[in-house]
């Protein structure tokens, strides 16, 4: 069938007008697409005396999944879908094993029984915030990121499980919460796409992220109280519920 | 027959040299002009080189509104080791790598003073030390465009394609090369290089770019006083 439309199309004596009207109607399609960015980078090991803390970490389907979606203003622009999700999991994965003397990933029930004699606390990441610009929004040679995350610790004891393996964190409860941001900008590079520009601004994003996690960690307050108390959790609790974790 | 020959191999001969010749006038001619201005201020020169020590070289990136090019990074490294072979200088991207989370731009030391503290971290000074790490120069500038005027159209048609008109841009490069002794933690030298120069494309059916190497001449002349410096063979 595709066959027999292009041979309608490419032949007859207006072959060429009708050839242009495709090529027209296919450019036409093109640029109304969505386009799409699955964040993907090579992350190296932090270079740093890892704490002497064995931590846990509980990726939630909202952070593993993380992704932004941004419909085009108007006529000339594109729907932007941004996956970041799997570039958070494996770049945290790698800044955070790196930081901490033992670092277990808890899935489910099952993963954490297995290690709770040998956790100090868990740690459960957020992305509460992303903004992305490109040189289309702002008429800078500039393609920019922009995250802001939330970051609790949680006493393991405060990690409920079900008897269907699930996990439910009450996201109230948790002994140290803060918050930190992270930008990563590239510019504009002959044959460099939006695609690939908004790619490596998103990598930038996160090594910036891990850099300041790194570097601020161990002078969040929370985190300094809890270290000095010979890291014996002493949960406290909000008003409002600021959820990222499952409830 | 044999002089018949001997003209062909003759031809054969000389054609390549023409050719090049050709090619290389047609290159000067289409090279716009580029003003350049080194300006250095260097001390505590090697004076026998920098041995098996190596060198870094990396761009600043911590400003807002402009970042230093990888490329031009590698430009100038590269402008090194051809100058002399036996500098070993660092790839920029893999040092950073290696040394992550310590040369973000949110994090990389900006005085001399904060190289103390970098050491301070162990596993931070074993790996300068595994490196050989005796020199660390920052590159903080970037190349802009100043001006552009001139319009261009070009067509495509049954019978071909092709461009009519006349486009013109200037090019301007300001860096700064700031030389950090990781031994005595203290700054050696700063070298700046400041260069522009205007490109053209005339077109007739076809556009002949004539680019002015206004970041390359930069390169060249940054590269040229690194070299200097570091060389015991300059």
């Amino acid at each position: 069938m595709v066959a027999r439309l292009l041979d309608l199309i490419t032949s007859g004596p207006n072959k060429c007008r009708r050839s242009l009207s495709v090529l027209a109607a296919v450019l036409l399609m093109t640029a109304c697409g969505a386009r799409e960015v699955v964040v993907q980078g090579n992350f190296p090991k932090p270079l740093m005396d890892p704490l002497p803390l064995t931590l846990g970490v509980i990726y939630t389907d909202e952070f593993s999944q993380h992704e932004i979606f941004d419909e085009a203003a108007g006529r000339a622009e594109s729907d932007w879908l941004v996956k970041t999700g799997d570039a958070q999991v494996q770049f945290w994965n790698t800044l955070l094993s790196g930081m901490f003397e033992e670092v277990l990933l808890i899935k489910d029930h099952k993963t954490l029984h297995a290690h709770e004699d040998k956790i100090d606390a868990v740690i459960v990441p957020a992305v509460a915030d992303l903004q992305y610009t490109i040189p289309l929004h702002t008429n800078i040679k500039i393609y920019e990121i922009w995250m802001k995350y939330r970051f609790r610790l949680i006493a393991l004891e405060d990690i409920h499980d079900h008897e269907n393996g699930d996990l439910t964190i009450n996201p109230d409860q948790y002994f140290a919460d803060w918050t930190l941001t992270a930008y990563g900008k590239t510019p504009t590079a002959f044959l460099q796409s939006d695609e690939e520009a908004v790619n490596l601004a998103a990598v930038v994003a996160l090594r910036d992220a891990g850099a300041n996690f790194a570097t601020s960690f161990a002078r969040v307050p929370d985190v300094v109280a809890w270290m000095s108390e010979g890291m014996q959790a002493s949960p406290h609790e909000s008003d409002e519920i600021q959820g990222a974790a499952h409830d | 027959m044999s002089l018949t020959k001997f003209k062909v191999q003759l031809m054969t001969r000389t054609r390549p040299t023409w050719l090049t010749l050709a090619l290389l006038a047609a290159l000067a001619l289409l090279q716009g002009c580029v003003t350049a201005t080194v300006d250095e201020m260097t001390f505590l020169e090697p004076t026998a080189g920098i041995g098996d020590a190596s060198v870094v070289i990396i761009g600043r990136r911590h400003a807002p509104d402009y970042e230093t090019e990888f490329d031009f990074i590698e430009c100038i490294g590269d402008h090194i080791r051809r100058g002399d072979n036996s500098i070993s200088v660092l790839h920029e991207l893999e040092f950073i790598n290696m040394m992550y989370p310590w040369f973000e731009p949110r994090t990389a030391p900006l005085r001399t003073d904060d190289i103390e503290k970098l050491l301070s971290q162990q596993r931070v000074a074993d790996r300068f030390a595994e490196l050989k790490l005796e020199y660390m120069i920052w590159i903080d500038g970037s190349t802009v465009e100043t001006n552009s005027s001139g319009s261009m159209t070009c067509g495509v048609g049954p019978g071909g394609a092709g461009c009519f008109g006349f486009g013109t841009w200037g090019n301007a490069s300001d860096y700064e090369a700031t030389i950090w002794d990781f031994t005595d933690e203290t700054e050696v030298g700063r070298i700046s290089a400041n260069t522009s120069g205007q490109s053209y494309m005339p077109a007739v059916v076809v556009p002949i770019p004539i680019i002015a190497p206004v970041q390359g001449t930069a390169c060249d002349s940054l590269g040229d006083q690194l070299l200097k410096y570091l060389s015991a063979k300059m």
